[in-house]
Order: structure tokens, then sequence, then C-alpha cells
């Protein structure tokens, strides 16, 4: 019974979060341009609509089973990441002991979306941002799992709902402030956006977006919404206290927290620059892994001495 | 159930169909290049730059399995499981290193 | 009932329009998009409408053609003091000193309404190339790659320039209205993986005739960087500022500088990357962005010099996105005495039946002999 209604609060949060990161990405580019905000809102419905209304475009042979179940495996694997993420200590849509495994699953398996969408079209641009965001997309893997085996520490458990109460004390974004800006790039890197958006770039003509219109493209940007909201509820739950709050319930704080790294994640997104892949690669490998050892190695002496 | 509703939602929006839906003609179906048209298939034995590194990527993708019980342990072991891990994570961080050197990160 | 919901939203929504940019039309077009009426799309698989701005080449023609068919209906064509050429009709002229955004609307608004027919394909429905090959997925067949199967042959293999892998070497031509390079520049690029092997101009730039305010022009420069290196929001602000310091108004070029500063844009870009003269893709950048309030003519560009750079040359070797990275990192002019053209086009654009598969089976034939003269200085 409690499931079902979690299940339910869930696809509300996952419809609403949709939407608000839709305005988001209108609002705040338009507010970085200094141009007017103010069709941000429902200017969003009417891009959906008209996207939805234009018809579907095809290549010359290209792998159509893969071309379609792309979205659906990328919309999927977010709601299925977004599902561990406990409402309350009894509301979880997905009760799990191994949460941050599951969502290191989906992590994983985003790489493979994104990787056939960009395979199916048969063409040379999409190809290209199908390989070279794999490059990436593996070693900001990397880290995000180093930083979740630091929230994982002082719980003593692999569970979303130990995680959280673990941070009743204090919450995981002081014991480990780097962490939470090595998640925010994971989450920058698994919803395809500014710097690490390797996929769908500019210079390749939209990558794996280029060969794709009509439904098919707004399914395409429906997933990547959904998993930006996923993952910023994901870092709201093991960062920042998750449904931890006082007055209001449990869920409210959650999503009020959800919002706020939603619009920090849309921020970066619009604010920083990307680097060609090569250094990227490198940058990953030999700055931020490194560092994700340091602060995991901290928040174990942390908890040798303190805990 | 979530996989099969969030799948479910996805394929519909996915699959909706157009009311200006035509069949797809031959000259709407050749892959967009800003006006060039290609002459061979774009799939190929594509040359992927960054192979080695993805063999050290499984290195530490193993090392995560090992990580995942160990997380879990780690404040009943105390300073044993810190060492371990330790050790651990220094042989990897070798590894960078050496890798680095052999220009394992570069876009070769 | 959802149709219809959707169909009474759609029209709200900025029309979709690929810009296929000609001669003397880059900064107008880019100007055009200020209005929020529209909106430009990277690929023309996404667009509702194509404009055409400014005249084109007559060996252009063929590639618009099928840059048109390549848009999926329902589709117009609007022609912004660019003359149609032949093939199109039911014809929307606008002439270059108008505005064509209410042009562009409402051509939309006809073709959602029914009220305007979608234009036709302009090229013959047959396949790029007739099926040939034996079996049930044509693999049978004579040539070391059987038949070829599904309309294209397949690429074939080369040594690479970083490795000496011999994987296959996909050759293309990119151009002339691809949005992230150039308007006019058409290129064919030989790719293993995305790594640039060979490049060659097949044609140059078109002439820009770019003579507002060298502020203006500086503005829109850095901006295009800036859209391949992912800032789209710094990019559209640049673009006003360029707008609105070409209509005299004040700009605040400090606050910009610091807005782009602040992106880490420069740090973004690799050192070393096209180095022509001593200045690299990150030099000639902060440049642009140091003189960004300065009103005064560029220097006189090492590429303008008796010896110039060759493009092709620069860009051998590197990888897509520092290629792109290069070749915007250049003012037209020097683009333009950087890039002559050394090769017929003609050959790549024919991909039709016979002549392909001769085509192909002659490529094999060199990269057999290729193979045998390994180790003797590599593909370049």
């Amino acid at each position: 019974m409690t499931q079902m209604l979690a299940i339910l609060i869930l696809l509300l949060f996952l419809t609403a979060g949709i939407a608000a990161a839709a305005m988001l990405d209108r609002a705040i580019p338009a507010l970085v341009a200094g141009r007017p905000m103010k069709s941000s809102l429902s200017a969003p419905f009417a891009v959906a609509a008209a996207m939805a209304i234009a018809p579907k475009s095809d290549t010359e042979h290209p792998d159509r089973v893969g071309w379609v179940l792309a979205p659906i495996l990328y919309f999927t694997l977010a709601a299925v990441g977004l599902s561990v993420v406990p409402l309350s200590p009894r509301l979880v849509a997905a009760p799990s002991e191994v949460g941050i495994v599951l969502w290191g699953a989906c992590e994983a398996l985003t790489v493979v979306a994104v990787f056939l969408h960009g395979w199916s079209a048969n063409a040379p641009l999409p190809l290209m941002g199908a390989y070279r965001y794999v490059a990436i997309g593996l070693p900001a893997m990397l880290l995000s799992m180093f930083v979740l085996i630091g929230a994982a520490l002082p719980a003593q458990s692999l569970g979303l709902v130990e995680i959280v109460e673990s941070q009743r004390d204090v919450w995981n974004v002081v014991r480990q402030p780097a962490g939470l800006v090595l998640f925010l790039m994971l989450g920058l890197s698994v919803s395809l956006r500014g710097p690490f958006d390797y996929a769908d770039p500019y210079d390749l003509a939209g990558g794996t977006q280029a060969e794709v219109s009509g439904a098919a493209r707004l399914s395409w940007r429906l997933a990547r919404l959904a998993m930006l909201v996923s993952v910023s509820a994901m870092t709201a739950t093991v960062f920042l206290g998750g449904y931890l709050g006082p007055v209001l319930p449990g869920f409210v704080w959650l999503a009020l927290k959800s919002a706020l790294v939603l619009v920090a994640l849309v921020a970066a997104g619009n604010w920083f620059a990307r680097m060609p892949p090569a250094r990227m690669m490198s940058f990953l490998w030999l700055a931020l892994l490194p560092l994700s050892f340091l602060m995991l190695a901290a928040v174990g002496v942390e908890l040798l001495l303190w805990g | 159930m979530i996989v099969l509703v969030a799948a479910t939602v996805a394929a519909l929006v996915r699959s909706a169909r157009s009311p200006f839906a035509a069949p797809i003609t031959e000259p709407q179906k050749v892959p967009f290049l800003g006006g060039g048209a290609p002459t061979t298939h774009a799939w190929q034995r594509y040359h992927v730059r960054y192979y080695p590194m993805t063999l050290l990527f499984i290195a530490f993708e193993m090392e995560m399995m090992f990580m995942y019980p160990w997380a879990v342990v780690f404040v009943e072991e105390g300073g044993k499981a810190m060492m371990e891990m330790g050790m651990f994570l220094a042989i990897l961080s070798v590894g960078i290193l050496y890798g680095w050197r052999e220009g394992v990160f570069r876009w070769q | 009932m959802a149709v219809r919901l959707l169909e009474k939203s759609a029209p709200s929504a900025p029309v979709s329009v690929f810009a296929a940019v000609g001669a003397g039309s880059r900064g107008r077009v880019e100007r055009l998009f200020y209005d929020p009426r529209l909106t430009r799309v990277l690929s023309v698989r996404q667009a509702n409408v194509l404009l055409v701005a400014g005249s084109l080449r007559d060996e252009d023609h063929d590639d618009l053609r099928r840059l048109h068919d390549q848009m999926p209906p329902p589709r117009a064509t609007v022609w912004w003091g660019s003359d149609p050429i032949f093939g199109f009709d039911d014809l929307t002229t606008i002439a270059v000193e108008d505005d064509p955004v209410a042009a562009i609307v409402a051509a939309h608004r006809a073709l959602i309404m029914v009220e305007r027919a979608s234009e036709p394909d302009l090229l013959p429905n047959e396949p790029a190339n007739p099926w040939r090959g034996e079996g049930p997925h044509g693999q049978g067949g004579k040539g070391m790659m059987g038949g070829t199967p599904y309309g294209r042959p397949m690429a074939m293999t080369n040594d690479d320039l970083r490795d000496g892998l011999a994987l296959d070497a996909y050759t293309a031509p990119f151009g002339p209205f691809l949005p992230m390079l150039p308007p006019g520049l058409k290129l064919s690029l030989t790719l293993q993986g995305d790594v640039v092997q060979k490049a060659e101009v097949l044609r140059p730039p078109l002439a820009q005739h770019d003579d507002g305010p060298t502020r203006a022009l500086r503005l829109r420069r850095v901006a295009r960087l800036l859209r391949i290196l992912g800032l789209d929001a710094h990019a559209d602000r640049l673009q006003d500022a360029s707008r609105a310091s070409e209509c005299g108004e004040e700009v605040d070029f400090a606050k910009l500088r610091r807005l782009v500063r602040w992106s880490g844009a420069l740090a973004a870009i690799p050192p070393g990357l096209g180095v022509v003269d001593g200045r690299d893709v990150r030099s000639r950048m902060r440049r642009w962005l140091d003189e960004l309030g300065v009103q005064r003519p560029d220097p006189a560009d090492p590429a303008s010099s008796e010896q110039p750079a060759r493009l092709v040359d620069l860009l051998e070797g590197l990888e897509w996105t520092e290629a792109i990275l290069v070749i915007n990192s250049f003012d037209d002019k020097a683009l333009l005495a950087m890039a002559p053209v050394e090769k017929e086009d003609g050959n790549a654009e024919k991909g039709e039946g016979e002549h392909h598969h001769h085509d192909h089976s002659s490529r094999d034939h060199h990269s057999a002999g290729h193979a045998m003269n390994h180790g003797g200085g590599g593909s370049a």
C-alpha cells in the first residue's frame, strides 16, 4: 500500500520535475544571455507540442530497433534510478538495501543508451557523438561511485534510507564538499549537458540528435530531462539529507532540495565551457579521480577519529 | 512495475504519430552533412581513440565490486579496513601514474 | 483530443529554421535569430522552414536541393535576398532590406493549418546505390566486401596518422551549409574515428563583406567560438551586444569580457592548437577578447602575407572539435587566403550506381598497395 503511494508520488515528482527542468532550461540561458525570460513558462509546452506533431525522419538503413529503444531505455533508467530515492523512512517506491548499487547500474547503462542513440542512425555526426560520449561517460561514472562509497561509509550500509539517516547529525555535504561537486559533474554527464555534453554538442550539429526529429526527438529530450530530475533527487538524498527537515513532511523537503540542485545543475550547464574530449578525458583521470580518492580517504579518517 | 510504467510512457511518446506523417522517400534519408552526400556507410571499423583507457577502466570497475562490501563493514573493522583499502587505492593510483606515463589518457 | 490540443499549442512555439547562408549574409542571419519567434536549429531534420539567405554559387545548388529534401515535411523555403534556384516553386521571396520574420512565421502557420502544401522532393526517389550482391542480406558478390549490401559501399582501411593502426578511413564531404563551419566552406575530410587524417578544400568559404564596425565583428567571432565550447547563452549575449553596438547603443565591453573569462572558455581550449605565426587558437581568441571594445581594423594577419599557412595542413591530425575550433579562429579574410581550392569537386558528389562501384574498387586497390608500402611514411 505504502509502496503504491510512493510510486504515485514519484510519478508526480518526475512529471513536475521534467516540467520545471524544461522551464529552467529556457529561463537560465535567457538570464545569462540577458534576454527576456517571460516566455519561459509557456514556451516549453508549445515547443514540445510542435515536436510531437512534426513527423519523424529516417536515414538510409538505420538500426531501427536500437533507435526506438534508446530513448525508452534512457527514460526507464531515469525512472528506476529515481525509484530508490526514499520519500520518508518508510515511503520508498523500490525499497532496496543496495540502493546505490542499483543507481550505479543505471549510470552505467546510460552510457549504453546514449551510445545506442548515436550508433543507430548510421550517419557520421551522431556516430562520433556516440563514441566520444563513452570516453567521458565511463570515467565520470567512476567518479560518482567513489563519491557514493564515501557517503556509504558513515551509514555502514548501501541502502539510501540508511544513508539519509546517517545524516541526522551532519549532512554529507559537510563531510565531503568536493564529493558534491564531483557528483554534480556526473549529473551533467548523465543528462548530457553543458561542459559534459559530448553526445549532443553544437560542433557535431546536435550529435546523436542530428538525425532525429518529431516524436523521436521529443522522447529523447524528455528522457534527458528525466535523468536530470533523477540525478537531482539522488544528489539531494545523498548529500543534502534527503527527506530530513523540520516541520514540513519529508517529501516536501526532498522536493525543495531537489529543486535547488536542479537549478544548480542547469546553471552550471550554462555557465562553464566544454573542453575538447581529449582534454576532458585526461582531466577526469588525472585531476578529478585522484581528488575523489582523497575525498574517500578523508571521510575514512574522519570516521576513525570521531566516528 | 516502475520499469513497466516508465517504459510504456516513453514508448508511447516515442511512437506518437504525426498528423503529417507520410512515406519517407530516398532523398529524405540521406545522412545530414550540411549539403554533401556521403559515399560510404557511416558504420565502419571505427578508430576508438580511448581504447587503452577502457582497459584501465575495467580495473577500476572491478575494484568497485570490492568496495561495496568494504563500505558496509568499514566502521566495524576500523583501522584495518582503512589500511587495506588505502593500500589498494595506492596501488591503483600508481597504475594511473604509470598509465599517464604510457600515454593511456591521450586521444591516440 | 490530445492531438487537437497539440495542434492548438504547436503554432505558438517558435518556428524552427535552418539557415542556408550564402555570400554576404552571415551577420544578417545571426542578427535575425534575436527574434523570439524563431529558433535556429543545427540540423535540417529539425527544421520547419529552410531559410536561404544571400546568393549561392552554381556549385552549391545541388547541395541546397539535397538539404531541402532532408527536411521532413511539411516544409517550406523562404528566400531572403537570394535568387530562387531551379526546381523550387511556390516561392516566398523577401528583399535583402526587408525583415523576413513575418514571412517565415506565416509560411509555417500556413503549413500547420494545411493552407499551404508541403514542398515536394526535388531529387528523384531512387536509392543512392542500386542494391547489388547476392543472398538475403546482399552479403555475397565479388570483391573484398562482397556486394554493396545496403545502398552504399563500406569505408576502406588505411593506416592511421597517430598510431598507424589500419582501420577504416571514412571520407565524406562536409558543408557547405553546416552550422559550425563558415558558410560556403565545403571540406572533404578523411576521418579515422574522430581524427582528421586528410583535409581538402572542395569549395572556399563565401565572402561575407562584413564591413560593419570591427567592434561588432569581433563580438560575433568570439560568439562563434563560444558556441563550439558549449556556451550558447554567452554567445547569444555577445550576439545581442554586437547588434546593439551596430545600432550605436552603449555596450559594456568590460562586463562581457568578464563573463567570458569566468566561463573558463580560454582555459578549455588546449594550448598549442592551430599555431599560425606563433599564435594558437587560444591566443587568437584572447586577442579578440582584449580588443572587444577597441574600434580599429584587424591587425595585418600573418595568413594574408605572401606565404599563407594552409588550412588543410592545420587540420590534419586534429580531433574533430579541435579542428572546428581552428577553422573558426580566423577572421573571414584570413580564412579565405588560407583555403584555396585544390581539388575539383564533383567526384564526391555523384553518389550514384556504376560510378560508385568503380570508385570503390579502385580505392580498394589503392589501400592494398598502401599496406605493402607500410612503414614508408604513413598515410599523409
